[in-house]
């Protein structure tokens, strides 16, 4: 495999070197184009002036808000785009990007104004549906969870253990089934635990993007719910002095406390940026008790540079995140009759009745450091990218313990991954149009000893090599992009068994992978992305080695379990392997659809999907096991296939300049088409309604209002239930009530539907902006199904929030 | 081409990083101190030297093998100390978690339930359940730092012959124990039914 990367290697740079570089500066001939409009409606702007620094040569908009520069004799240079009543904004161009879109805010807006180059989407796929966060969205709720935040985003829901560690969902799936890509490098922990968030802090992004539809073209293994791209703020050149942003929030419900500061500057060559933040966050209430040991501490920072010259543009940057998380006392369990009495308890067991910031066990430990290297080489016609990610991501999991194995974390994982990405997007081809790019990744997996218990995880290392060409063209009625992509991956597993004997694996894996895509204009306003794609990704460590009790289940890898006589199941003492028990990819074809309508008045989104998941991995009951801690139901890692569908729709109408309004709906079906059930812990659908004003009055430079109501549903589509105290029953009485069969089933049903009701109002006083929010304003007791706390406690209850930012 | 000059020693040298550094490390052995599979029980009779021990084990600790349990005999009319002990001895581990009771006997307490008949003393049924903690219905023969009862040594008196079953639940209750907690309180680490014949 080394060979073939070699000569891509060298194949790429060939291609490069010999890709003719356009020279304007003897003939004048180079020339850009692009479209300057308002960007709040949306709506071109007229008579804007663009004038190229240093020059005398510039341009007005015509009615369509377009302008077009001509015989330049330069294929850089940096413009200045104003207009009468608006921020003006510097921008340093270069031909690469043929086409641009200034975005301007008026002056008395909370928005900046913007560049937008090309029109090509985050992903670089021209077919896939993406949705964008923006600056000033995220900045209202930047201090949240990653997957909080995203849930901005019509789809994207969350899986929860607490409210702290809160990961993404993506149309139904999570953890090793979607991707984030945090400043242009796969992010990479340990993300088999479904109580294992992404170690990501929100604050250190400039805006996040979704991408639903097909993507693993693009991005490899694991993009099979979606992507998640977060980019850092963008260090432009010419900014003329410091900029920054230094902001505060204090919140009621667990008396939170969050910082943060940024700073930026640009000269003509270079650039650099610096962010710091912190968070102190003690117990959460609920509306009528504490979550005892909730509290959550957190200290990031980031240092980025930039320099440009010419053709070059060059990043450095390096970031850390560190976390100390609680999880609630009352969760932890000890047998099923434990859990029998914490469901049944109104309020969670060790709830203490005064509020504190201490953090005890259980909590979570984690510390999250990437170093980045970026580089892009500009042709006129095309562009050379390169990034390499370092990450180091260390991982302690404190539990209830007996004695001095307290102060031991019962999990303590290093895990270290290199990844390389190289991107070549080539001169156009007879209308083709794409890129070409390689991929390398490098993760070495550690158990740091002194736990006191056997590793939950094996130690690995594992290499992966990809390479993908995507390519579009249009054609007379539509744009057609098509993708293929081939990956393998070697991985060397070292384990312990519970006897503390060892298991030594070597595990090799490869796919293909494919994308089919169109894009159509649908008249002035409407847009059509449709997309269909395969994806896959290899079992996860967990998913193949787990073995015993964790939380409140007791669970069997794939590779350590094995079917007995009479069709019983049982955990194996030696570990299977890929001969004696063969596991297969999980795979996944997801087709998507998505319209687009947007004019100045309306903006709607339609779109529908349809995922199949073949050889999808699950958890499945095996039966009950005997312990010393009395019975419990184990659970056993298998393999199905799943089918996903559902729908996203959003709905905006501009009702005048000052008020908008905003409906929103998800809906989600998900079915094992093997064995005719339904999963545990499925996102539950969701309708809402947001209501915006946006004036500047009473003196403001301007308010800004909003109230938002949603309403999740019941989950209806969810397995039997079968509670802890019915088991122990039967047990006692000798019949059964678990065998080893693809009938689901869960302790306790979904929680009933609930609404929650939010607002926030920001006030703009030149460069302060004062903001005051309010969550869950109804202070409604309601029980989340996808949240693991669901057994034991209600969701928190009011919190209100107020924030002063001052920008600079 | 200044670029590609320092570009491609750089990719070779990743090339290079990415192949050479695979290390072979086995995680470190570890002493299980969170299972327990093995429990003997311990009547030692205040006169006589028969000694009655029930065992409880459980070969592959968190795997699905079936455990062994002994059944518990006793002679009638007699005085009995009960001590316990509880061990880790999947694969090739001794790991002693007595001794780690001990260390921590003020967030530990073993709570007991049996057939009502089967003794002489303490009678009733024992001291599991909500809101049935009274003390003096086990005959606890050890303290905590507290002096609260911890119940690795305990005495019992048998009355006339009969069968019915024995409970021992072990409550890991840290900062919680006190003269008022429950079986509702805390966390089972042991939850064992026996079976009990009087003789």
């Amino acid at each position: 495999m080394k060979k073939l990367g070699l000569i891509f290697i060298f194949s790429l740079l060939f291609s490069v070197v010999y890709s003719q570089k356009k020279d304007c500066s003897l003939d004048c001939s180079c020339s850009f184009d692009g479209v300057i409009t308002d960007a709040q409606t949306g709506e071109p702007l007229a008579y804007a002036s663009v004038q190229v620094k240093g020059t005398e040569k510039g341009a007005l908009t015509n009615e369509k808000g377009y302008f077009i520069l001509e015989k330049l004799c330069s294929q850089e240079f940096d413009i200045l785009v104003s207009y009468v009543g608006y921020k003006s904004v510097v921008h340093h161009h270069d031909l690469f990007h043929k086409h641009m879109n200034v975005q301007l805010a008026e002056d008395d807006m909370i928005l900046e104004s913007v560049v937008v180059e090309g029109d090509k989407q985050q992903s670089g796929l021209s077919t896939a549906a993406e949705n964008k966060i923006s600056k000033q969205e995220l900045d209202l709720v930047k201090n949240e969870s990653l997957g909080d935040v995203l849930t901005n985003i019509t789809g994207v829901s969350t899986m929860k253990t607490g409210a702290n560690i809160v990961k993404p969902v993506i149309h139904g799936l999570y953890g090793n089934r979607i991707l984030i890509i945090n400043n242009g490098i796969r992010h990479e922990g340990q993300t088999w635990g479904s109580d294992h968030a992404p170690e990501i802090d929100v604050s250190q992004a400039d805006n996040v993007t979704v991408v639903k539809g097909a993507s693993a073209v693009k991005y490899g293994p694991d993009a099979m719910g979606g992507v998640v791209i977060l980019n850092p703020p963008k260090m432009e050149l010419l900014t003329g002095h410091l900029h920054g942003e230094a902001g505060v929030e204090a919140g009621s419900n667990g008396r939170s406390l969050n910082g943060n500061l940024l700073l930026q500057e640009g000269y003509k060559k270079w650039a650099w940026m610096a962010q710091l933040s912190g968070r102190q966050q003690g117990d959460m209430k609920t509306p009528d008790y504490y979550l005892t040991n909730t509290g959550a501490r957190e200290l990031s920072y980031m240092a980025g540079t930039r320099y440009h010259h010419k053709n070059i543009d060059l990043q450095l940057s390096y970031s850390h995140i560190g976390q100390e998380l609680g999880v609630l006392r009352g969760s932890v369990v000890g047998s099923l009759e434990d859990l029998a009495l914490a469901m049944q308890s109104e309020k969670p067991a060790y709830t203490n009745s005064d509020f504190s910031y201490d953090i005890n066990n259980p909590r979570q430990e984690v510390q999250h450091d990437v170093v980045t290297a970026k580089g892009e080489y500009n042709f006129s016609n095309s562009m050379l990218k390169f990034e390499y990610g370092f990450q180091a991501n260390r991982r302690k999991e404190f539990d209830v313990r007996r004695s001095n194995n307290n102060e031991l974390p019962s999990i303590d994982l290093e895990l270290f991954t290199h990844t390389l990405d190289l991107e070549w997007l080539h001169p156009e081809i007879n209308g083709w149009d794409g890129s070409i790019g390689g991929q390398w990744l490098y993760q070495d997996n550690n158990n740091v000893p002194g736990t006191n218990t056997v590793q939950f995880v094996p130690n690995y290392n594992n290499s992966r090599f990809g390479l993908y060409i995507t390519e579009s063209k249009p054609l007379d009625h539509f744009t057609l992009e098509v993708g293929v992509r081939y990956d393998y991956q070697q991985a060397n597993v070292r384990g312990r068994e519970n006897d503390n004997g060892i298991y030594r694996q070597d595990l090799t894996y490869n796919s293909v992978t494919g994308l089919i895509g169109i894009s159509k204009e649908l008249g002035q306003y409407g847009h059509f992305r449709t997309s269909i794609g395969s994806a896959w990704r290899p079992p996860n460590v967990a998913e193949l080695y787990s073995y015993g009790k964790h939380e409140n289940e007791v669970e069997y890898g794939f590779w350590r379990w094995e079917i007995k006589s009479a069709g019983a199941v049982g955990s194996s003492r030696d570990v299977a392997d890929q001969d004696s028990k063969p596991i297969d990819n999980e795979t996944s074809f997801k087709w998507l659809a998505t319209y687009n309508y947007k004019t100045s008045k309306h903006d709607l989104e339609i779109t529908p999907y349809v995922n199949y998941m073949g050889n999808y991995i699950y958890t499945r009951p095996g039966g009950i096991v005997s312990t010393v801690r009395g019975p419990f139901p184990y659970f056993l890692y298998d393999q199905t296939n799943a089918l996903f569908y559902g729908l996203d729709a959003s709905y905006i109408h501009h009702h005048n300049k000052t008020f908008s309004s905003q409906v929103r709906g998800s809906y989600l079906y998900v079915k094992d088409v093997s064995s005719d059930a339904y999963f545990v812990g499925i996102t539950s659908n969701k309708v809402g309604y947001k209501l915006n004003f946006e004036k500047s009055i009473l003196g403001f430079d301007n308010v800004n209002a909003s109230i938002e109501g949603n309403y999740i549903f019941k989950q209806y589509n969810a397995p039997k239930v079968i509670s802890p105290t019915e088991i122990i029953e039967g047990e006692e009485a000798g019949t059964p009530v678990i065998e080893n069969s693809n009938d689901r089933f869960d302790f306790a049903p979904a929680p009933d539907g609930y609404f929650l009701l939010d607002a926030q109002v920001n006030v703009t006083m030149g460069k302060l902006i004062l903001g005051l929010r309010g969550k869950n304003l109804l202070n409604t007791s309601y029980r989340d199904y996808t949240n693991s706390m669901r057994y034991y406690a209600d969701e928190p209850g009011l919190n209100v929030l107020f924030s002063a930012k001052y920008k600079f | 081409m200044k670029v590609l000059r320092i570009t491609i020693p750089v990719l070779l040298l990743f090339t290079v990083l990415f192949t050479s550094c695979s290390d072979d490390d086995v995680p470190e052995a570890e002493n299980e101190e969170e299972v327990i599979n093995q429990i003997t029980l311990t009547f030692t009779p205040s006169e006589g030297t028969e000694v009655v021990t029930a065992t409880y084990y459980d070969p592959d600790g968190e795997g699905t093998e079936k455990p062994t349990q002994d059944d518990i005999v006793l002679k009638a009319n007699t005085e009995y100390t009960l001590t316990m002990s509880l061990k880790n001895t999947v694969g090739d581990e001794n790991e002693d978690i007595t001794e780690e009771i001990k260390e921590e006997s003020d967030a530990h307490m073993f709570f007991f339930g049996f057939t009502e008949g089967l003794f002489s003393d303490p009678q009733g049924t024992g001291n599991i359940g909500a809101g049935n903690r009274d003390d003096k219905d086990i005959n606890y023969e050890d303290k905590d730092v507290n002096s609260l009862p911890l119940g690795l040594t305990t005495t019992w008196t048998t009355a006339e012959a009969k069968s019915g079953n024995f409970r021992i639940i072990l409550k890991h209750q840290p900062n919680l124990k006190s003269e008022s907690t429950t079986t509702e309180d805390g966390q089972s680490d042991v939850d064992l039914n026996w079976k009990i014949e009087i003789k």
